[in-house]
Protein backbone atom coordinates (compact mmCIF):
# COMPACT_ATOMS: atom_id res chain seq x y z
CA UNK A 1 0.00 0.00 0.00
CA UNK A 2 2.48 2.88 0.69
CA UNK A 3 4.31 2.01 -2.72
CA UNK A 4 0.75 2.71 -4.11
CA UNK A 5 0.51 5.63 -2.22
CA UNK A 6 3.77 7.08 -3.20
CA UNK A 7 2.85 6.59 -6.99
CA UNK A 8 -0.13 7.91 -6.64
CA UNK A 9 1.38 11.40 -4.87
CA UNK A 10 4.14 11.66 -7.56
CA UNK A 11 1.10 11.14 -10.27
CA UNK A 12 -0.24 13.65 -8.78
CA UNK A 13 2.66 16.32 -9.15
CA UNK A 14 2.98 15.54 -12.67
CA UNK A 15 1.87 18.15 -15.07
CA UNK A 16 -0.90 16.00 -17.07
CA UNK A 17 -2.24 15.45 -13.77
CA UNK A 18 -2.67 19.21 -12.64
CA UNK A 19 -3.54 20.00 -16.50
CA UNK A 20 -6.40 18.05 -16.71
CA UNK A 21 -7.65 18.75 -12.63
CA UNK A 22 -7.34 22.18 -13.00
CA UNK A 23 -8.74 23.32 -16.59
CA UNK A 24 -12.03 23.83 -17.79
CA UNK A 25 -13.00 21.17 -20.93
CA UNK A 26 -10.71 17.86 -20.30
CA UNK A 27 -12.36 16.20 -17.66
CA UNK A 28 -16.09 16.41 -18.82
CA UNK A 29 -14.74 15.94 -22.48
CA UNK A 30 -13.07 12.52 -21.41
CA UNK A 31 -15.67 11.74 -18.70
CA UNK A 32 -18.19 11.54 -21.59
CA UNK A 33 -16.26 9.61 -23.57
CA UNK A 34 -15.73 7.04 -20.64
CA UNK A 35 -19.35 6.76 -19.61
CA UNK A 36 -20.22 6.16 -23.68
CA UNK A 37 -17.34 3.48 -23.89
CA UNK A 38 -19.13 1.88 -21.25
CA UNK A 39 -22.59 2.04 -22.40
CA UNK A 40 -21.57 0.05 -25.72
CA UNK A 41 -18.80 -2.39 -24.15
CA UNK A 42 -20.58 -3.43 -21.40
CA UNK A 43 -23.76 -3.40 -23.61
CA UNK A 44 -21.87 -5.90 -25.95
CA UNK A 45 -20.63 -7.72 -22.87
CA UNK A 46 -23.80 -8.34 -21.72
CA UNK A 47 -24.99 -9.88 -24.92
CA UNK A 48 -22.41 -12.52 -24.51
CA UNK A 49 -23.27 -12.93 -21.01
CA UNK A 50 -26.80 -13.67 -21.64
CA UNK A 51 -25.90 -16.16 -24.34
CA UNK A 52 -23.62 -18.39 -22.29
CA UNK A 53 -26.75 -18.28 -19.72
CA UNK A 54 -28.67 -19.60 -22.80
CA UNK A 55 -31.09 -16.91 -22.14
CA UNK A 56 -30.68 -14.78 -25.87
CA UNK A 57 -29.91 -15.86 -29.38
CA UNK A 58 -30.23 -19.56 -28.25
CA UNK A 59 -30.16 -20.66 -32.24
CA UNK A 60 -27.06 -19.36 -32.89
CA UNK A 61 -23.74 -20.88 -31.90
CA UNK A 62 -21.92 -19.95 -28.96
CA UNK A 63 -18.68 -19.17 -30.89
CA UNK A 64 -20.40 -17.25 -33.68
CA UNK A 65 -21.69 -14.75 -30.83
CA UNK A 66 -18.40 -14.94 -29.70
CA UNK A 67 -16.50 -14.40 -32.23
CA UNK A 68 -18.74 -11.77 -34.04
CA UNK A 69 -19.22 -9.69 -30.73
CA UNK A 70 -16.21 -9.92 -29.17
CA UNK A 71 -14.02 -7.37 -31.26
CA UNK A 72 -16.66 -4.29 -30.18
CA UNK A 73 -16.59 -5.20 -26.37
CA UNK A 74 -12.72 -5.48 -26.97
CA UNK A 75 -12.98 -1.41 -28.91
CA UNK A 76 -15.50 0.08 -26.51
CA UNK A 77 -13.28 -1.25 -23.61
CA UNK A 78 -10.14 0.42 -24.62
CA UNK A 79 -11.77 3.93 -25.31
CA UNK A 80 -13.20 3.35 -21.71
CA UNK A 81 -9.52 1.77 -20.46
CA UNK A 82 -8.05 4.68 -21.96
CA UNK A 83 -10.47 7.52 -20.69
CA UNK A 84 -10.65 5.79 -17.32
CA UNK A 85 -6.38 6.19 -17.28
CA UNK A 86 -6.86 9.97 -18.10
CA UNK A 87 -9.27 10.43 -15.37
CA UNK A 88 -7.12 8.51 -12.67
CA UNK A 89 -4.21 10.55 -14.20
CA UNK A 90 -5.94 13.98 -12.97
CA UNK A 91 -7.22 13.05 -9.64
CA UNK A 92 -4.89 9.66 -8.20
CA UNK A 93 -4.70 10.74 -4.89
CA UNK A 94 -8.71 11.44 -4.59
CA UNK A 95 -8.93 8.20 -6.38
CA UNK A 96 -6.65 6.52 -3.87
CA UNK A 97 -8.45 7.23 -0.90
CA UNK A 98 -11.98 6.60 -2.11
CA UNK A 99 -13.58 3.19 -1.05
CA UNK A 100 -15.34 2.81 -4.35
CA UNK A 101 -12.38 3.52 -6.23
CA UNK A 102 -10.42 0.30 -4.77
CA UNK A 103 -13.66 -1.80 -5.35
CA UNK A 104 -14.04 -0.89 -8.50
CA UNK A 105 -10.15 -1.83 -9.38
CA UNK A 106 -9.93 -5.35 -7.74
CA UNK A 107 -13.54 -5.85 -9.38
CA UNK A 108 -11.77 -5.15 -12.52
CA UNK A 109 -8.76 -7.45 -11.94
CA UNK A 110 -11.44 -10.11 -11.41
CA UNK A 111 -13.34 -9.29 -14.11
CA UNK A 112 -9.87 -9.51 -16.66
CA UNK A 113 -9.03 -13.27 -14.93
CA UNK A 114 -12.53 -14.45 -15.58
CA UNK A 115 -12.07 -13.09 -19.10
CA UNK A 116 -8.56 -14.63 -19.67
CA UNK A 117 -10.39 -17.64 -17.82
CA UNK A 118 -12.80 -17.89 -20.57
CA UNK A 119 -10.09 -17.80 -23.30
CA UNK A 120 -7.61 -20.42 -21.86
CA UNK A 121 -10.22 -23.13 -20.39
CA UNK A 122 -13.49 -22.77 -22.47
CA UNK A 123 -12.75 -20.77 -26.00
CA UNK A 124 -11.14 -24.03 -27.47
CA UNK A 125 -14.75 -26.37 -26.46
CA UNK A 126 -17.39 -23.82 -27.58
CA UNK A 127 -18.09 -26.60 -30.38
CA UNK A 128 -18.38 -29.12 -28.22
CA UNK A 129 -20.77 -26.91 -25.79
CA UNK A 130 -22.61 -26.04 -28.64
CA UNK A 131 -24.02 -29.62 -29.12
CA UNK A 132 -25.33 -29.74 -25.76
CA UNK A 133 -29.51 -28.96 -24.92
CA UNK A 134 -27.53 -26.57 -22.32
CA UNK A 135 -24.34 -24.50 -21.38
CA UNK A 136 -22.21 -26.47 -18.71
CA UNK A 137 -21.95 -24.92 -15.63
CA UNK A 138 -18.40 -23.16 -15.94
CA UNK A 139 -19.71 -21.51 -19.06
CA UNK A 140 -22.95 -19.67 -17.06
CA UNK A 141 -20.53 -19.20 -13.90
CA UNK A 142 -18.50 -16.98 -16.25
CA UNK A 143 -21.22 -14.91 -17.86
CA UNK A 144 -22.50 -14.34 -14.40
CA UNK A 145 -19.28 -13.59 -13.03
CA UNK A 146 -19.22 -10.99 -15.70
CA UNK A 147 -22.53 -9.76 -15.63
CA UNK A 148 -22.26 -9.21 -11.52
CA UNK A 149 -18.77 -7.33 -12.03
CA UNK A 150 -19.62 -4.90 -14.94
CA UNK A 151 -22.61 -3.90 -12.97
CA UNK A 152 -20.31 -3.55 -9.88
CA UNK A 153 -17.84 -1.64 -11.57
CA UNK A 154 -20.63 0.82 -12.95
CA UNK A 155 -22.06 0.99 -9.44
CA UNK A 156 -18.51 1.71 -7.89
CA UNK A 157 -17.84 3.97 -10.56
CA UNK A 158 -20.81 6.29 -9.87
CA UNK A 159 -20.37 6.69 -6.17
CA UNK A 160 -16.40 7.40 -6.73
CA UNK A 161 -17.60 10.60 -8.13
CA UNK A 162 -20.03 11.14 -5.04
CA UNK A 163 -17.46 11.04 -2.57
CA UNK B 1 -32.88 27.30 -26.41
CA UNK B 2 -33.62 25.97 -22.91
CA UNK B 3 -37.52 24.80 -21.83
CA UNK B 4 -38.14 28.07 -19.76
CA UNK B 5 -38.61 29.37 -23.39
CA UNK B 6 -41.87 27.90 -23.77
CA UNK B 7 -43.57 26.65 -20.28
CA UNK B 8 -43.87 28.70 -17.43
CA UNK B 9 -41.24 28.50 -14.24
CA UNK B 10 -44.44 27.70 -12.09
CA UNK B 11 -44.09 24.32 -13.50
CA UNK B 12 -41.21 23.33 -12.85
CA UNK B 13 -41.50 24.75 -9.49
CA UNK B 14 -44.78 22.35 -9.11
CA UNK B 15 -42.54 19.40 -10.55
CA UNK B 16 -39.80 20.13 -7.49
CA UNK B 17 -42.91 20.64 -4.90
CA UNK B 18 -44.70 17.09 -5.50
CA UNK B 19 -43.37 13.34 -5.24
CA UNK B 20 -41.25 12.10 -6.04
CA UNK B 21 -39.19 15.46 -7.01
CA UNK B 22 -39.65 16.57 -3.66
CA UNK B 23 -38.82 13.33 -1.69
CA UNK B 24 -35.56 12.69 -3.95
CA UNK B 25 -34.52 16.16 -3.18
CA UNK B 26 -34.48 15.89 0.49
CA UNK B 27 -32.70 12.55 0.82
CA UNK B 28 -29.72 12.82 -1.10
CA UNK B 29 -28.52 9.32 -1.35
CA UNK B 30 -31.67 8.79 -3.30
CA UNK B 31 -31.16 10.83 -6.06
CA UNK B 32 -27.42 9.04 -6.41
CA UNK B 33 -29.29 5.30 -6.13
CA UNK B 34 -31.58 6.49 -8.99
CA UNK B 35 -28.51 7.89 -10.79
CA UNK B 36 -26.99 5.13 -10.57
CA UNK B 37 -29.61 2.73 -12.10
CA UNK B 38 -30.04 4.92 -14.42
CA UNK B 39 -26.09 4.65 -16.33
CA UNK B 40 -26.76 0.99 -15.23
CA UNK B 41 -30.02 0.84 -17.32
CA UNK B 42 -28.12 3.13 -20.18
CA UNK B 43 -25.53 0.39 -20.83
CA UNK B 44 -28.58 -2.19 -21.45
CA UNK B 45 -30.18 0.13 -23.74
CA UNK B 46 -26.94 1.71 -25.42
CA UNK B 47 -25.87 -2.21 -26.30
CA UNK B 48 -28.97 -3.15 -27.87
CA UNK B 49 -29.47 0.06 -30.05
CA UNK B 50 -25.56 -0.42 -30.82
CA UNK B 51 -25.62 -4.31 -32.08
CA UNK B 52 -28.93 -4.00 -33.95
CA UNK B 53 -27.55 -0.83 -35.94
CA UNK B 54 -24.34 -1.83 -36.54
CA UNK B 55 -26.17 -4.88 -37.98
CA UNK B 56 -28.15 -2.73 -40.05
CA UNK B 57 -25.33 -0.87 -41.42
CA UNK B 58 -23.50 -4.16 -42.57
CA UNK B 59 -21.39 -5.06 -39.74
CA UNK B 60 -21.25 -7.05 -36.27
CA UNK B 61 -23.24 -10.33 -36.14
CA UNK B 62 -23.16 -10.31 -39.65
CA UNK B 63 -24.49 -14.09 -39.53
CA UNK B 64 -27.99 -13.56 -37.97
CA UNK B 65 -30.35 -11.14 -39.75
CA UNK B 66 -31.36 -7.45 -38.90
CA UNK B 67 -34.90 -8.95 -38.07
CA UNK B 68 -33.50 -11.96 -36.23
CA UNK B 69 -31.54 -9.67 -33.86
CA UNK B 70 -33.97 -7.03 -33.46
CA UNK B 71 -36.59 -9.63 -32.49
CA UNK B 72 -33.79 -11.35 -29.82
CA UNK B 73 -32.69 -7.98 -28.39
CA UNK B 74 -35.93 -6.00 -28.37
CA UNK B 75 -37.34 -6.97 -25.11
CA UNK B 76 -34.32 -5.72 -23.24
CA UNK B 77 -34.65 -2.76 -24.90
CA UNK B 78 -38.11 -1.58 -24.79
CA UNK B 79 -37.43 -3.17 -20.70
CA UNK B 80 -34.67 -0.97 -20.73
CA UNK B 81 -35.96 2.19 -22.30
CA UNK B 82 -39.30 2.11 -19.52
CA UNK B 83 -36.73 2.02 -16.97
CA UNK B 84 -34.48 4.92 -18.43
CA UNK B 85 -37.91 7.09 -19.03
CA UNK B 86 -38.92 6.38 -15.20
CA UNK B 87 -35.68 6.98 -13.22
CA UNK B 88 -35.08 9.82 -15.71
CA UNK B 89 -38.53 11.56 -15.16
CA UNK B 90 -38.07 11.19 -11.30
CA UNK B 91 -33.79 12.54 -11.29
CA UNK B 92 -35.56 15.18 -13.65
CA UNK B 93 -38.39 16.23 -10.69
CA UNK B 94 -35.98 16.21 -8.10
CA UNK B 95 -34.30 19.17 -10.27
CA UNK B 96 -36.49 20.56 -12.41
CA UNK B 97 -35.92 24.49 -11.97
CA UNK B 98 -32.64 23.58 -13.16
CA UNK B 99 -33.16 22.37 -15.78
CA UNK B 100 -35.53 24.38 -16.89
CA UNK B 101 -32.73 26.74 -17.83
CA UNK B 102 -30.76 24.21 -18.75
CA UNK B 103 -29.40 24.08 -22.56
CA UNK B 104 -27.84 20.53 -22.60
CA UNK B 105 -31.22 19.16 -20.86
CA UNK B 106 -32.91 20.73 -24.07
CA UNK B 107 -31.53 18.78 -26.38
CA UNK B 108 -31.56 15.64 -24.31
CA UNK B 109 -34.82 15.94 -24.58
CA UNK B 110 -35.18 16.70 -28.35
CA UNK B 111 -32.57 14.21 -29.49
CA UNK B 112 -34.44 11.68 -27.41
CA UNK B 113 -37.88 12.68 -28.79
CA UNK B 114 -36.54 12.39 -32.39
CA UNK B 115 -34.42 8.98 -31.18
CA UNK B 116 -37.55 7.27 -30.55
CA UNK B 117 -39.30 9.10 -33.59
CA UNK B 118 -36.66 7.17 -35.78
CA UNK B 119 -36.58 3.34 -33.35
CA UNK B 120 -40.73 3.03 -34.33
CA UNK B 121 -40.33 4.37 -37.71
CA UNK B 122 -37.84 3.41 -39.64
CA UNK B 123 -35.61 1.28 -37.66
CA UNK B 124 -38.93 -0.77 -37.46
CA UNK B 125 -39.85 -1.24 -40.72
CA UNK B 126 -36.51 -1.90 -41.39
CA UNK B 127 -35.89 -4.50 -38.91
CA UNK B 128 -39.35 -6.73 -40.04
CA UNK B 129 -38.79 -10.24 -41.23
CA UNK B 130 -38.08 -10.58 -44.64
CA UNK B 131 -36.41 -7.16 -45.64
CA UNK B 132 -33.89 -7.31 -48.40
CA UNK B 133 -30.18 -7.41 -46.75
CA UNK B 134 -28.14 -3.63 -46.87
CA UNK B 135 -31.03 -1.63 -47.84
CA UNK B 136 -30.20 1.75 -47.62
CA UNK B 137 -33.07 3.32 -46.20
CA UNK B 138 -31.91 0.51 -43.12
CA UNK B 139 -28.06 1.95 -43.22
CA UNK B 140 -30.11 5.74 -42.91
CA UNK B 141 -32.42 4.25 -40.21
CA UNK B 142 -29.28 3.03 -38.40
CA UNK B 143 -27.32 6.04 -39.15
CA UNK B 144 -29.92 8.58 -37.48
CA UNK B 145 -30.59 6.06 -34.86
CA UNK B 146 -26.98 5.78 -33.43
CA UNK B 147 -26.77 9.75 -34.01
CA UNK B 148 -29.71 10.52 -31.73
CA UNK B 149 -29.26 8.06 -29.19
CA UNK B 150 -25.57 8.86 -28.73
CA UNK B 151 -26.95 12.45 -28.98
CA UNK B 152 -29.16 11.93 -25.64
CA UNK B 153 -26.10 10.20 -23.87
CA UNK B 154 -24.00 13.17 -24.84
CA UNK B 155 -25.98 15.81 -23.69
CA UNK B 156 -27.16 13.58 -20.95
CA UNK B 157 -23.36 14.08 -19.59
CA UNK B 158 -23.24 17.73 -20.30
CA UNK B 159 -26.18 18.55 -18.32
CA UNK B 160 -23.85 17.68 -15.06
CA UNK B 161 -20.72 19.86 -16.44
CA UNK B 162 -22.82 23.33 -17.89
Amino acid sequence: MHYIQAFCQWLNETQWSTYIRESDYPFPIIETFHVIGLAVSVGVVMWLDLRFLNIVMRDEPIQSVVDQLEPWAMGGFVIMFVSGALLFLSEPMKCYNTLAFRLKVIMLILTGLNVMYFHAKLYARLPEFDKLPNPPWQLKMVGIVSFVFWFGIIIAGRWTAYF
Amino acid sequence: MTFLHFIPITFFQWCEAVWPGRWIKEATWVFAITETVHIMVLAVLMGSIFVVDLRLLGVGMKRRTASQLSKDLSPWMFTSVVLMVITGTALYMSEAVRLSQSAPFFFKILSLVLALIVQFTIIRSSTQPGKPEGAPLGKIAACLSLFFWFGVAFAGRAIAFL
